[in-house]
């Protein structure tokens, strides 16, 4: 089961279209666990919130063996800087683990056209897949038409594909199963 | 620029120089110490053991793999030819990042010396064998997309740099995985701060001269044999015992032989198929024999470069350890939400805790 927990005020539309993704990439079943407040003591004097910090943070759910927790945010999210800079970070994840986080921030704006909102909603998918997939162990693809393709990531186009392509998605697969039995 | 991809190759085949940070004697390891076994990750020593086996007193080492847990049992006369080595130092690995950042020569387009280089470099070529083996790939599949056993060996290798990253620079697989790929294909507008990368390992000999390929002469085989032990009677030295657990893990799966029969050759067997940490409970695993007749082993290393001046440390001096996590801010543990029925700490390493950046510090 994934446990999506908002940290924001989300549109039930977006939370529905999420979910129904979801279950349609990795075969497991997705409820809301419901909004929580944004743990504030992430945030740096920068204004930015620490990723790793904030998902340390972030309220626990009721959560039950081999679920995963999808936290969703829309605060502007600082990655630890790294030997040639800092990724942007569009979430983050503990590979292999059990909990995940997104954030909206760098998203192009919802908007309120039909299709500025579908191109958020597919974005809301693609980076959900991505830092879910981080949970069953899924590592970077180069397709970019692949969810576990980085983020940041030039070759992608503005509204990239959101879902797994078959490597990734056979990896899934198997690490799911594995996880069942 | 120097640009890394295709490399000369030195036809001498005579000397057989240690890589960087190669342990060359058991003597160099005790109990604590963190190190990489080639093409299975970062292991920590637990300590050593001696067994009776068919009359004989014989010592091991035992090592536990951070990841997993799964744990392994080396025999101490075989520390030398596995390939063990430190975990990189940071140094290394600042080293790294400047080669995976670096624009990429011509990939090689025989794949089956392309296979068997890049086995080559995961087994000697020290983590910046590894980097070479995913930069590589990473390369030739812009131009097409890899066949299926390379996509295999593309993932591994990549699982492999992350997690001696992670290690290395005490910072989660995710956040090391990030850098990788930002210097892999750095966002648009992004200049990286490069400097010239380091060389990596030469390979041993042209490949129409290497008629065994080098991971062949690995194999699982640890010399027990020439001991005349019969691995099945050996608890605890999971020798290519776990391979089918491992492959429908999708682990190390790059060693699987696939398409062309030819291909086989130049795929090893696991050179020690790790016990499961479930497993490892008993440490009982089935283990295959050696076949008798086999002739010993060979250890063969690749030859070291000379390094360019003011180059990064491609090979470290053996002795040198890896030094303590640079970054490892005194790290929260993240509390997941529900406890794991199965109590091995599958993520739980003690140096991957996430890394705190120091409050504003950021940009
Ligand atoms: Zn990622
Ligand atoms: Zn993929």
């Amino acid at each position: 089961m994934i446990r999506i927990v908002t940290l924001a005020s989300f549109d039930p539309g977006d939370i529905t279209f999420l979910s129904k993704t979801l279950y349609r990439s990795f075969g497991v079943g997705t409820e809301h666990a419901g909004e929580r407040p944004l743990p504030r003591k992430a945030e740096q004097d920068d204004g930015r919130f620490d990723a790793l910090a904030l998902l340390d943070d972030a309220p626990p759910v009721r959560a039950y063996a081999d679920d995963k927790v999808l936290y969703l945010c829309d605060v502007d999210l600082a990655n630890p800087e790294g030997p040639l800079g800092e990724p942007p970070a569009w979430g983050y994840a503990i590979q292999g683990g059990e909990r995940a986080l997104v954030s909206t921030f760098r998203f192009k704006p919802r908007g309120v056209t039909e299709a500025s909102i579908e191109i958020y909603r597919r974005r809301l998918a693609r980076e959900s897949i991505h830092f879910l997939g981080h949970l069953w162990d899924l590592h970077h693809c180069y397709d970019a038409r692949c969810a576990m393709h980085p983020s940041w990531s030039p070759a992608l186009p503005d509204d990239p594909e959101f879902e797994l392509d078959a490597f990734c998605r056979d990896k899934s697969e198997r690490r799911i199963r594995l996880a069942k039995t | 620029m120097r640009t890394p991809g295709k490399r000369e190759r030195s036809e001498k085949t005579e000397e057989v120089p240690s890589t960087g940070g190669t342990i060359a004697s058991s003597s160099d390891l005790k109990a604590g110490d963190r190190v990489v076994y080639p093409k299975q990750g970062v292991y920590r020593v637990t300590g050593l053991e001696q067994k009776d086996i068919a009359g004989q007193r014989l010592e091991f080492v035992r090592m536990s793999r951070e990841e997993d847990g799964a744990s392994v049992l080396v025999p101490l006369g075989k520390v030398a030819t596995i390939g063990l080595r430190r975990v990189a130092s940071a140094d290394d690995i600042e080293g790294v990042f400047h080669y995976l950042g670096a624009t990429y020569g011509d990939p090689e387009l025989d794949w089956k010396v392309r296979h068997r280089d890049n086995v080559e470099r995961l087994i000697a070529g020290g983590v910046l064998g590894v980097a070479e083996v995913v930069k590589g790939l990473h390369s030739l599949s812009r131009l097409r997309p890899l066949p299926a056993k390379e996509r295999e060996l593309y993932d591994s290798s990549r699982h492999l740099l992350v997690n001696e990253i992670s290690v290395s620079l005490g910072v989660p697989d995710v956040i090391a995985e990030d850098y990788v790929d930002y210097a892999l294909m750095p966002p648009a507008g992004v200049k990286l701060p490069l400097k010239t990368p380091p060389t990596p390992v030469e390979l041993k000999g042209p490949p129409w001269k290497r008629k065994k390929p080098v991971a062949a002469e690995e194999e699982d085989d640890l010399g027990l044999a020439d001991l005349g032990i019969d691995l099945g009677a050996l608890e605890g030295v999971g020798v290519g015992a776990t391979d089918s657990e491992e492959s429908e893990e999708g682990e190390s799966e790059g060693e699987k032989p696939s398409e062309e029969a030819a291909e086989e050759a130049a795929v090893p067997a696991k050179p020690v198929a790790p016990v499961k940490a479930a497993a490892a409970v008993k440490t009982a695993a089935p283990a295959k024999k050696i076949a008798p007749a086999k002739a010993p082993p060979a250890p063969r290393k690749a030859e070291p470069v000379k390094k360019p001046e003011g180059a990064k440390k491609a090979t470290a001096p053996a002795k040198k350890a890896a030094p303590p996590p640079k970054k490892a801010a005194p790290a929260k543990k993240v509390a997941p939400p529900a406890k794991k029925a199965a109590p091995p700490p599958k993520k739980g390493a003690p140096a991957k805790k996430p890394v705190k950046p120091a409050k504003g510090k950021k940009k």
